[in-house]
């Protein structure tokens, strides 16, 4: 069922009406910017925009919120679009389990249809636009970003493929931010430990798959493509560059290939990041650009981000909870389900059966002692197995029920956390909480007496299944 | 359009224009590597009604973090 790049994609939205064509024309600035935090405002039914009428450009094309709701993710995963939240978790982690299907390489790609590798202006070819008003340029903030370890470039698990944020300085020149714990990070250090420049490639406009694995929390040495071909469920199809040993997804639109420079830092930022905030300006690696390839009228596809809800509370959604319920898995097999679904897992709900009083909050421990949970994971919220972390009123019925201020809060002081939260104090150090919101168990001795949850009359399931024939007749 | 409007220097150039000639003009700052189109509010364009809190002092480029940090090369 695998998508063989965005336009294929974006067919398929249409086909599902989740899929919006502006033609009217729009202005880059503050036109683009103020739709796609338009549409995240319109819920989490809301359908991609695809514009065409850009000013200043002939034939220029933005693809805005193409994974920015859940029926658009279910469409990604090539399920009916109203599958439920929690069941397209559950399938998401069945397939995750898939993992590695092997890739399939071929030598040509539509984006070698067009070449330039002078007076390179990549203006020329992408609506490049502000997003957010104090933003310090134009950005590129959902291309996956393809580079190898320098010390081990043969090893194809080691190969990085990442979404970081990429300021457009010039006609061939971008700032991007590495974090120092991120793949390419390491990949950058390494590089500059040997005295050389890092080469990378960026990818834009991908078919959706690739995009939510460049996303999601993987180990070091686990392959991204390999990764996509469990989620799709067939082998992933790649490309080598033409000037390096990197791959690139078969579907691109717009290929960038370049090279950081090593040893160098520049002025870049600030943005307005995921969490809601403005990141503050710091000198950051530079990318020379060397090369651009590029499907016949490419469309530039980018992501808005501001405060939740945006699209990136769906392109880092399930795929952060999945890693997060297969580690909670191996020491607790009683956790039902994860909803890292909120800034990327900053917050997040547990659903787990409990053995014994105290049993939740140790789950919420482990939460935080995750790869993930050491940057992420600063609030965590346990509820029980028969509560869906994925409706929020439900979750909401179990903290006012079952939380004793007293008794059910656990503060961590001086946690580590991602320093991007603007919460932190100093940047990257915080207290974490854990809220045990699951109905007390002897041997505490609220267990003994706490008043029975009312359960569903028997015949509730049966009756919802006749409810939703009836309504669909 | 040659004053930049985040840092006031005066070194700014035109980056690129429109595809379509006449519609629009990107200029940038080499000082601070700002950018900005001419088609973009004042709030964006004029140094004097730029957001005071996101200005930028060019004699202050030192107190920005470097990140990540440059690595030792390997002797």
């Amino acid at each position: 069922m695998a998508f063989k790049d965005l336009r294929s994609f974006l067919e398929k939205l249409e086909t599902e009406g989740q899929l919006l064509r502006v033609t009217q024309r729009v202005n880059p600035e503050p036109d683009l910017g103020s739709a796609a935090r338009a549409v995240n405002n319109l819920g989490d039914q809301a359908p991609a925009l695809l514009f065409n009428n850009i000013h200043g450009y002939n034939n220029g094309r933005v693809a805005l919120n193409v994974h920015g709701s859940w029926p658009n993710h279910a469409l990604m995963m090539g399920l009916p679009k109203d599958t439920s939240v929690k069941e397209q978790f559950l399938e998401f982690a069945r397939r995750w389990n898939n993992y590695p299907v092997p890739v399939e390489r071929v030598d040509t790609a539509p984006f070698h249809a067009n070449q330039v590798t002078e007076n390179i202006n990549l203006f020329d070819i992408l609506p490049l636009f502000r997003l957010n008003r104090e933003d310090s340029a134009c950005f590129i903030d959902k291309a996956c970003v393809i580079s190898r370890d320098p010390d081990d470039p043969e090893n194809f698990g080691k190969q990085n493929v990442g979404i970081y944020r990429i300021q457009v300085k010039g006609k061939d020149r971008l700032a991007i931010q590495p974090i120092p714990t991120h793949d390419i990070g390491i990949h950058l250090r390494k590089a500059e430990e040997r005295g050389e420049n890092l080469p990378v490639t960026i990818a834009i406009g991908n078919e959706p798959v690739i995009t939510t694995i460049a996303g999601s929390p993987l180990t070091y040495e686990q392959s991204e493509y390999e990764m996509a071909g469990a989620i799709q469920g067939e082998p992933y199809k790649i490309v080598q560059s033409k000037h390096s040993n990197l791959d690139i997804p078969w579907g691109a639109e717009v290929v960038i290939e370049g090279e950081i420079i090593g040893g160098y830092r520049e002025f870049e930022g600030p943005f307005g990041e995921f969490t809601g905030s403005y990141s503050d300006a710091r000198h950051q690696p530079v990318i020379q650009v060397n090369a651009i390839y590029y499907r016949d009228n490419p469309i530039f596809e980018h992501l808005y981000l501001g405060m939740s809800p945006t699209e990136m509370d769906f392109i880092t959604s399930i795929n952060t909870c999945v890693p997060l319920y297969h580690q909670l898995k191996e020491a607790f097999p009683e956790v039902e389900a994860v909803n890292a679904n909120f800034v990327q897992g900053l917050a997040a709900i547990i659903s787990t059966k409990t053995r014994f009083g105290g049993f939740a909050k140790a789950v919420g421990m482990r939460a935080m002692t995750t790869p993930h949970g050491l940057g992420y994971c600063k609030l965590v919220i346990l509820v029980d197995d028969f509560v869906d972390p994925f409706n929020l009123p439900q979750v909401m019925w179990a903290l006012s029920t079952r939380v004793a201020p007293d008794k059910d809060l656990v503060v961590i002081p001086n946690a580590s956390v991602l320093s991007l939260d603007p919460s932190s104090d100093p940047p990257g150090i915080t207290h974490k909480l854990i809220i045990d919101a699951t109905t007390p168990k002897s041997p505490e001795v609220r267990g003994e007496i706490f008043a029975p949850t009312v359960e569903p009359p028997r015949d509730t399931e049966k009756w919802e299944t006749i409810l939703k024939q009836l309504m669909n007749k | 359009m040659h004053t930049c409007p985040r840092c006031d220097s005066n070194e700014t150039q035109i980056l690129c224009e429109s595809p379509v000639k006449g519609c629009w003009v990107m200029y940038a700052c080499p000082v601070c590597t700002f950018t900005w189109r001419s088609t973009e509010p004042e709030t964006i364009t004029n140094p004097e009604m730029y957001n005071p809190r996101f200005k930028v002092n060019p004699s202050e480029m030192g107190k920005y973090q470097i990140h990540p940090a440059i690595a030792q090369r390997r002797s």
